[in-house]
């Protein structure tokens, strides 16, 4: 295993388009003089569950982290190279950042609902991007979301409870809800079941399988039997380069990068 | 198409290297002991030796066993190890090999029941057929198991090849066959089971063929485009 820059594998079947929801190209990524991302090119599809698997510290969550400019939070971080949502160049200074995460959702390895009431969780959003400005409206947004999230019929009785009070799986989906709510293009997902149980994760997962063509859906898993389960997409990061691109299916029974192939099937390092 | 490279080291989790090894030779047992019973059939059969006969029916229980055996152990892999790419398509093939195996062992069974019927009635005409199609279809069958030892997909092309010379030869003791019985009735009993005995050596040589495929499956994730099995005899009638 060594660590020159590697050419791209991209399957011929998913060559890159203009017309993506989300298209990636040359994007790096540095922190100071490190650069944990390097010229990655990709897309994130409406019809397909995108899953980004490697290493730990293969730059796949700073690169998701990219797609609703998440990276802007840490001060030494910079991205270079160009991301668009339909078309739009996302990190121009026009745009604005608070509209772009309503519309590229994001939800985290560790559950983290606001310390309100369940209502509110999905509540806020809707609320402060405009979406709704009466109660029947709210009420439905609520409804809809959650039921989506498929946590409605759990909780639909005790709304005005803590979020903070629900079971770390049911934090998840209403975190998925709360993303959901606010009517997203795309739903980032990172490691979202890593702090989850199986039974947990399974409902997440059947979750994503319902989300699945309403919205882009990129998830960051080191799980690689739950990207294989979830994605149609499968894109293979290592040491901050995109190693392989291509349908999940043969990433995982007919991988052709050879380090694609070790690291699958546990032969890494 | 460049052939993917075989990996080059083992696994993290050394034990999963030992499960793959060991399926190996579970198969690599079975197609030995298989390959003996196929060779052990045809010479009991042009010898009239039933007694070797016998054993050799015995002796299917065995790798009917070791069959059992190979697939409870890849079921396990599957369970345990989850296993993916190269690995995945490497335990997949040897269940379809191990099954395959075994339906070589029944053909060479099916043969060895014929001895008794047969004993004494292996004419001069038919013998030397026979044994020339049984050493091909063995020796093919060996090619195949060899590629599978070797996981070598440029030998599996060879196996794939070298079926149809069977097939050629046997629909042309096929026809031979059908001649001897309309012109001599009395021969038809026997005919019929030389018949049989001939057509299941054929399927012997389709299914080193279906081995050889899935070698190459597993070793390059690509399936070899389907060459029809021939040996159907379907286009020969009785000579007028």
């Amino acid at each position: 295993m060594t660590g020159e820059a590697p050419n791209t594998v991209v399957h011929e079947d998913i060559a890159l388009k203009t017309d993506a929801k989300m298209t990636a190209r040359d994007v790096s990524v540095f922190y100071g003089s490190n650069q944990a991302v390097k010229n990655i090119s990709i897309d994130v599809d409406s019809n397909y569950v995108t899953a980004f698997i490697g290493p730990s510290g293969c730059g796949k969550s700073t690169f998701l982290r990219c797609f609703n400019r998440m990276n802007d939070t840490i001060d030494v971080a910079r991205v270079t190279g160009d991301i668009d949502l339909d078309g739009e160049d996302i990190y121009k200074s026009s745009m604005d950042v608070v509209q772009l995460r309503a519309r590229v959702g994001m939800v985290f390895q560790k559950p983290n609902p606001f310390p309100k009431s369940i209502y509110e969780n999905i509540a806020y959003g809707p609320r402060i991007h405009g979406l709704s400005d009466n109660k029947t409206d709210l009420d439905k947004i609520v409804e809809t979301s959650l039921r989506r999230a498929g946590l409605w019929e759990e909780v639909k009785d005790r709304l005005d409870e803590g979020g903070t009070a629900l079971s770390g799986g049911q934090q998840q989906r209403l975190c998925i809800a709360r993303a959901i709510a606010v009517d997203p293009e795309v739903i980032l997902m990172d490691e979202p079941c890593s702090a989850l149980d199986p039974i947990a994760t399974a409902k997440i997962e059947e979750l994503i399988d319902d989300l699945q063509g309403r919205y882009a859906i990129v998830i960051v898993t080191h799980n690689m039997q739950q990207a294989a389960r979830v994605s149609q997409r499968t894109a293979f990061f290592h040491l901050g380069h995109l190693v392989e691109y291509g349908p999940t299916e043969e990433i995982f029974t007919n991988p052709r990068a050879d380090r694609t192939r070790d690291y699958i099937t546990g032969r890494f390092g | 198409m460049a052939l993917p490279t075989a990996p080059t080291t083992g696994h993290t989790v050394k034990s999963f290297d030992e499960d793959l090894r060991a399926l190996r030779s579970m198969i690599a047992r079975m197609g030995g002991l298989a390959r003996k019973q196929l060779d052990d059939a045809t010479e009991a059969l042009l010898s009239s030796d039933v007694e070797a006969a016998e054993a050799i029916i015995r002796k299917d229980r065995d790798l009917d066993e070791m069959e059992m055996e190979a697939e409870a152990y890849a079921i396990s892999i599957i369970a345990r190890r989850a296993p993916l790419a190269g690995d995945l398509r490497e335990v997949i093939a040897a269940l379809k090999i191990g099954s395959i195996i075994e339906r070589v062992g029944d053909y060479a069974k099916n043969n060895a029941r014929r001895t008794s019927v047969l004993a004494g009635q292996i004419s001069r005409d038919v013998h030397p057929g026979i044994a020339e199609i049984a050493r091909m279809a063995s020796q093919l069958f060996d090619d195949a198991l060899t590629a599978f030892a070797q996981r070598d997909p440029f030998l599996s092309l060879e196996v794939c090849d070298g079926d149809e010379a069977i097939d050629d030869y046997y629909e042309s003791l096929f026809q031979a066959l059908l001649t001897q019985i309309a012109e001599d009735s009395t021969r038809t009993a026997s005919a019929t089971h030389f018949i049989f005995i001939i057509k299941n050596l054929e399927r012997v040589g389709d299914h080193a063929t279906n081995i050889a495929e899935m070698v190459h499956y597993s070793a390059t994730g690509e399936h070899i485009s389907e060459r029809p099995k021939g040996g159907d005899a379907t286009e020969i009638s009785l000579p007028l």
